[in-house]
């Protein structure tokens, strides 16, 4: 019995497999025409290093960046709509407000690359009346039939039914896809309440045509995956992590590719979380860093929040898929400094990238970046990067930085190499403020878990900026995202707008609240059912998205009985409250509270991946671990001659004073003087400041 | 104060620091507000400022209150209730001729004190649905500015922490949406007061004088940029002009509109001397809170465009010191007390786009063609069944003028409007209207060019209940202009009829205040379409061909416009038909007559500049032209009323005036240019009104030739 976690980035594709004889990591490079072939490779390779038959693995959990990929290139489904008449234009138009307060040359994505042509937004005849729902016009289905040859005579192959007010009355988007599907039975098709059946026009055909623009190729991707896997002997459940932190079957996922789109960063938070949960944290703030960006995440109690729906945007387009709430800001090992015409000094959001990547790559990069200064300043040793197999120059750091930064401002090397430093933490920091202190969270009691290749050698700074409790710095910091697909629950969410006042409830909308509430849990236990879920491991969360009366913007409040009644709506309508006064620091106490969304989320919990314990440091001596001491420049401009320590040779309960650096395949950590590194029992690096 | 310069390291950090306190002042602010038009529309601004009132950092919302915030406070310092600020006031404030941008943009203002000592404010200004004004919602037809509603000037809400409830309980009492009022308000209370906590931890880290120092250095910082990017524009003065439909009460009046951009060296004047005197209604702009940051937000986008300039420049006072506004007291753009002057949109964006042309000769790379430079702001208001006063404001969008490396943006807010619609689904849900239609106008053609214009929105609401519209619009009559060979766009329109009645049509003038309406009334919004830039001939055969596709363009127009002639049945080009009729009409000067550019003009020295004509149209009892009525009644015969003919631009070059027209009737459109001669005993008027004659001849021999 065995389980894999495979992440597919961008250079690289990481693995994690736990069996009953150990945790086992690997790493090949991405193959980015098929991503399938690398995952391949790595698997057969992991199964042999250890010793593990392909067809006695139970659980391959994946994440992909497949679907993000297809945004990003532009490169989906040529998609055809079919939608109100009168309404064309409802994709074109958007919330009509430009990306910029003060620009003439602005690009509006929605127009000048829309999901769907304005030529095969084609228009029906039919009408559903609101607030009721009833039909005031019957659907044309003459005109649905005209719309379909058109169609086919273009070669589409993927069609969105996206009509007004269907969140009230989905009668004529089942029958216009009805229609659809009979006509053209190889077509990928959707209605927008099929994939965000809640109020907003805009919000919602966007959802459903992004969804018809990613979901054949990601299909296709996803069942060839299958297809090879069962062909190398792998019968194991392929599972793919969403958007929202939970993992859904293939089937789910093609249907709805839409979840996938911003999986990516998912893996890291939910990784981040458990390592800290191992050291007992349950207040955390993720801080994943990479070569172009960071993504950082608050979590409260050990719950990961989920990110407002009017936040989510893919390529600017908006999708109403719930996704961990998360800010990603342009700073990252890659970081370009730069000063402008005018003297002021920038880091990013500009990036070397891979190629030419930092100047110390010796690739051809002639701009200063963050991995160079933290080379000039010794924090990173030219031939430890990457285990060796990425050799640094440092001359070459040395020289950008003296060029580009030290000598038009008039500094020496150190200090502009330390500016930079300075620079990105602080760009960070207040990246951590928005997503933590401006909703209402006290960092000084969260724990700040730093990873991605470059997150361990901030972490510390980037703690003591934001006044987090300390640091808590997981066992392998390159490929913690890897390891949370491992840590990932099972996860179907349905949701469906009812519009009601909670303050004044009358009977009518109790027994809509409780019908709709048992129907989207029945369509969650469906999902589960059929993924072979027994009942007895079937969990459901209820939420009631709400606003005061007036508001525009909802916020979840939890619904902790089964059903509604008079007298436990006033639980509800608290929750709200409560969750109003975190987000925005006020509530309005004797407002009208107003329920526009139910959402129902069915789930089963999956055990942890299992760590291997440390050795007790009792028996190994803390000096063995010291590779060598180098002369290391700490934020404070002090010089201290530092050691470096083997990580694979630390024990548990090992203490390290700072200054230390602690070197590992694919990270380095950075203990500044006056702190203190513990090591954990599982291998975490907990580091705290002396006093 | 610390004379000593901070290195540049830590003035960016603090620097991202303020930022982020704005920003989250205005996140606050508009994700607690009740009205659409705070959450939705994001009308609001949010920032924190120092004791001499600068600007020390603003949140990203809406362009007009952006800068706008100074002037509040300097209105506030000649007010103050009891002259002097204490710790826990509350102000609030929005009387126009206290610095306030116009009366529903109540600003609130907190002091910031630091040990004891007053250094700084937070504030913001949001804009309110109703404060009690003649009509609900908006006003255009009134008297002075003690129609606009109530007015505040230097008042404390709060005083030393203490509330004045009879204040509030008046508050209460003089706004028909007296709940939205007061929770925006308490949005308001809790962003400011969050934005004085966030200045005093910033003081506590890094201490009172490096914040200050800091601020100023920002400041140097951004004029510095600024400056630079003027330094680079050729000395000059450049010209341009237009004109306003009315001012929403003497409808035969048009307002002229003159700018005059002068470039001396590193800094700019923007002169509006020679526009329209005030006039008598609500159509006059504050000269401190509006006119100023309009010209601002102008140079701003030319100059710092934001998408794509390298570097993002603090939004702080040092981008307006390089700029100098010029309005004489009495006009439009600085009226005397009491004129009312609370509509002053459109003529600010009219301003702005103007800027625009005058510039083009020196920054034709820079600038684009004419846009919608309007602005659509509807109040609809009613009685609910159950007794209450509804109303609901929405702004409507304009369409941007074709650009130097691409098309005008389609229906979306226009140069200084920022904002979001609101969801018609959640309208539906929530109040007592119901929207019929919501998509992009077929009935025009924006302008043609190597870049076309954008495409104004059709959006017709239709009401439930009795009650009352307003709307704050314009350009009905000044057409977009294109540029470098690029065609004009077109005019807006207005209609409103009832659901069961749709043939009884009645036009609307684009701005009208307090018309009474009856349950099933329709209002229909047509917004103007932004003109061309660059040939458009020069435009791509296979981009014309999507655009037919789309519907942007109609195959005629195709044709007729770009030279290019499509075969809808196969979705191609004809290459042979298109590449014989481009290069046919390559040599034919009729049909692709280039507006001239305005010639810049350098010194003191005013430019002879075309005077607008008082109405260039086809009228059979004006004529005495043999030709033109057989032209008439040649298109009679064809389309019988089912026709319509537009100038869409008009030029003088040396004594030669030339008209182009554009002839649309059901299926067809052509457009046609008609010159004359001016002087010797013709006047000007007389020679534009000739040309108009040449150029509906032709269009109609071209329409009779192409019907064979």
């Amino acid at each position: 019995m065995a389980r894999v976690g495979v992440d597919v980035g961008g250079t690289n594709t990481d693995f994690v497999l736990e069996a009953d004889h150990g945790v086992y990591f690997h790493k090949v490079p991405s193959t980015p025409n098929d991503q399938s072939d690398g995952v391949l490779v790595g698997l057969l390779q992991l199964c042999e290093q250890a010793q593990v038959k392909p067809e006695t693995i139970d659980l391959i959990v994946h994440g992909t960046t497949i679907a993000t990929n297809v945004t990003l290139e532009n490169d989906g489904a040529e998609v055809g709509m079919i939608t109100t008449r009168n309404f064309r234009d409802i994709l074109h138009i958007g919330r009509h407000k430009r990306p910029y307060n003060f620009s003439l040359h602005f690009d509006c994505p929605w127009q000048s690359r829309p999901l769907v042509k304005r030529r095969n937004r084609i228009a029906i005849t039919e009408r559903i009346r609101p607030p009721s729902g009833e039909i005031e016009t019957p659907l044309n289905e003459d005109e649905v039939l005209e719309a379909v040859a058109l169609f086919k005579k273009r070669g589409i192959k993927s069609v969105v039914v996206g009509f007004m007010f269907s969140f009230l009355n989905d009668t004529h988007e089942r029958r216009a896809k009805a229609i659809v599907e009979k006509e053209m039975p190889d077509a990928f098709v959707c209605a927008s309440s099929d994939v965000a059946n809640v109020m907003r026009e805009y919000e919602r055909f966007s959802t459903a045509a992004m969804n018809g623009f990613v979901g054949p190729r990601t299909s296709f991707y996803l069942n060839n995956l299958k297809d090879k896997l069962a062909r190398d002997g792998f019968s194991a459940n392929l599972r793919i992590i969403q958007s929202n932190g939970g993992i859904a079957t293939v089937e789910t996922c093609s249907q709805r590719a839409v979840t996938m789109l911003m999986s990516g960063p998912a893996g890291g938070v939910i990784g981040g979380k458990s390592e800290a949960l191992a050291c007992s944290a349950k207040n955390i703030i993720t801080v994943d860093i990479g070569g172009t960006s960071a993504d950082i995440s608050t979590i409260t109690d050990g719950q990961i929040k989920i990110m407002n729906p009017r936040d989510t945007y893919v390529s600017g387009h908006p999708v109403l898929i719930p996704m961990i709430d998360l800010v990603t800001i342009g700073a990252g090992g890659g970081s370009i400094a730069y000063i402008d015409s005018a003297g002021g000094f920038h880091v990013g959001p500009r990036s070397a990238g891979a190629d030419p990547g930092p100047a110390c790559y010796g690739r051809g990069g002639e701009e200063p970046t963050v991995t160079d200064a933290q080379v000039c300043l010794g924090r990173l040793d030219p031939d430890k990067m990457l285990g060796g197999d990425l050799p640094l120059d440092k001359a070459i750091a040395d020289r950008v930085i003296e060029e580009k930064i030290a000598r038009p401002l008039g500094i020496s090397v150190t200090e502009a190499a330390l500016g930079i430093i300075r620079l990105v933490n602080s760009n960070m920091a207040l990246a951590i403020r928005s997503n933590s202190v401006a909703r209402g969270v006290d960092p000084r009691d969260y724990s700040l878990i730093p990873f991605g290749g470059a997150g361990p050698l901030h972490g510390v700074a980037l703690a003591e900026a934001v006044s987090a409790k300390n640091v808590i710095v997981p066992v392998a910091p390159g490929i913690t995202a890897a390891m949370g697909l491992l840590q990932t629950d099972m996860q179907y969410e349905h949701a469906r707008s009812v519009i009601a006042s909670l303050s004044n409830i009358g009977s009518d909308s109790l027994t809509r609240i409780n019908r709709v509430l048992s129907e989207l849990s029945g369509q969650c236990r469906k999902d589960l059912e059929g993924d072979g879920v027994p009942a007895s491991e079937q969990q459901y969360q209820k939420i009631a998205e709400c606003r005061y009366h007036g508001q525009g913007f909802e916020l979840r409040a939890v619904i902790k009985t089964d059903q509604v009644t008079e007298s436990s709506v006033t639980d509800v309508i608290d929750s709200f409250h409560q969750q109003h006064q975190l987000d925005y620091g006020y509530a309005f106490l004797d407002g009208e509270v107003e329920l526009i969304t139910l959402r129902v989320i069915g789930v089963q919990y999956v055990t942890p991946l299992k760590v291997p314990r440390l050795e007790k440091s009792g028996k190994s001596l803390l000096k063995d671990a010291i590779l060598y001491s180098k002369e290391t420049v700490f934020d404070d401009a002090e010089t201290h001659s530092t050691p470096r320590y083997d990580r694979s040779q630390l024990r548990d309960g090992h203490v390290l004073s700072g200054p230390a650096i602690v070197v590992q395949h694919n990270s380095t950590i950075l203990i500044p003087p006056n702190y203190t590194a513990t090591v954990g029992e599982f291998g975490n690096l907990i580091i705290e400041h002396n006093n | 104060m610390s004379a000593q310069e901070l290195d540049p390291i830590t003035l960016q950090v603090i620097s991202g620091a303020l930022d982020t306190i704005a920003e989250e002042m205005g996140h606050i602010l508009y994700r607690m507000s009740f009205s659409s038009i705070i959450r939705e529309s994001q009308d609001l601004g949010a920032g924190l400022f120092d004791t001499e009132f600068n600007t020390l950092c603003e949140s990203e919302s809406t362009p007009l209150h952006i800068g706008s915030l100074p002037g509040y406070l300097r209105g506030i310092d000649e007010s103050l209730q009891g002259g002097t600020w204490n710790e826990g006031d509350v102000v609030i404030h929005n009387h126009p001729y206290f610095g306030a941008s116009h009366s529903p943009d109540i600003g609130i203002v907190i002091p910031c004190f630091y040990r004891g000592e007053l250094v700084g404010f937070g504030a913001n200004t949001a804009h309110h649905l109703d404060i009690g004004a003649a009509t609900p919602g908006l006003i255009i037809d009134i008297p002075d500015v003690f129609a606009e509603g109530m007015l505040f000037a230097g008042t404390k809400l709060y005083e030393k922490g203490v509330r004045n409830e009879a204040l509030w309980q008046f508050l209460g009492r003089n706004s028909r949406a007296a709940k939205q009022l007061q929770s925006d308000i308490e949005a308001q209370i809790a962003s400011a007061r969050l934005g004085v906590r966030r200045f005093e931890e910033l003081m506590d880290r890094y201490g009172r004088d490096t914040i200050l120092a800091a601020t100023r250095q920002l400041m140097d910082y951004t004029e510095r940029v600024m400056r630079q990017r003027i330094a680079e524009i050729p000395d000059g003065e450049y010209r341009a002009e237009g004109f306003l439909d009315d001012d929403g009460k003497n409808r035969d009046v048009r307002l002229p509109i003159k700018v005059c951009v002068r470039i001396i060296g590193d800094s700019i004047q923007v002169d509006l001397t020679g526009s329209s005197d005030q006039v008598e209604t609500g159509f006059n702009v504050p000269f401190e809170g509006s006119t100023k940051v309009g010209c601002y937000c102008a140079i701003r986008s030319l100059l710092l465009d934001a998408a794509t300039s390298e570097i993002t420049v603090p939004s702080n006072e040092g981008s307006f010191r390089p700029i100098e506004v010029i309005a004489p007291k009495g006009s439009i753009y600085n009226p005397k007390y009491p004129a009312a002057a609370e509509a002053r949109f459109t003529q600010v964006n009219r301003a702005i786009d103007l800027i625009y042309k005058a510039l083009a000769p020196v920054l034709p790379n820079e600038i684009i063609a004419g846009s919608s430079a309007s602005l659509s702001f509807a109040a609809y208001s009613g009685i609910r069944p159950s007794g209450d006063y509804w109303v609901f404001l929405e702004v409507n969008e304009g369409a941007y003028g074709g650009r130097p490396q691409s098309d005008g943006p389609d229906s979306i807010d226009n140069l200084m409007a920022n904002t979001r619609n609101n969801p018609l689904e959640d309208l539906g849900m929530h109040l007592p209207m119901i929207c019929d239609r919501y998509e992009l106008r077929d009935d025009v053609l924006p302008g043609a060019g190597r870049y076309r214009g954008g495409i104004g929105v059709v959006k017709s609401q239709r009401i439930l209940t009795d009650g009352f519209i307003t709307h704050e619009n314009e350009r009905h009559h000044d057409i977009p202009w294109g540029i470098f060979g690029g065609w004009s766009g077109a005019t807006g329109k207005v209609e409103v009829f009832n659901i069961d009645d749709p043939d009884e049509v009645r036009d609307m003038p684009a701005k009208f205040s307090g018309l009474r309406v009856k349950s099933g009334d329709v209002h229909a919004f047509y917004a103007p379409c932004g003109g061309g830039y660059g040939n458009p001939l020069e435009r791509p055969a296979e981009q014309v061909l999507g655009d037919v596709l789309d519907d942007f363009c109609t195959v005629q127009h195709a044709r007729n416009a770009y030279g290019v002639v499509v075969d809808l049945v196969n979705e191609q080009v004809d290459e042979a038909a298109t590449e014989s009729l481009r290069s046919r009409m390559e040599n034919e000067p009729s049909s692709t007559s280039i507006p001239t550019l305005p010639a810049p003009v350098v010194g003191e020295k005013h430019r002879d500049h075309v005077e607008i004509p008082p109405s260039l149209s086809v009228s059979e009892a004006a004529s005495s032209n043999g030709g033109k009525l057989a032209s008439l009644e040649a298109i009679r015969a064809i389309c019988g009323d089912q026709w319509s003919f537009e100038v869409v631009y008009y030029s003088q070059r040396g004594n030669t005036a030339e008209v182009r027209g554009e002839l649309r009737s059901d299926q067809s459109y052509v457009a046609e240019t008609g010159s004359a001669v001016n002087g010797q005993g013709v006047s000007l008027g007389a020679a534009f009104q000739a040309a108009t004659d040449v150029s509906f001849q032709r269009c109609v021999e071209r329409l009779v030739a192409e019907q064979l």
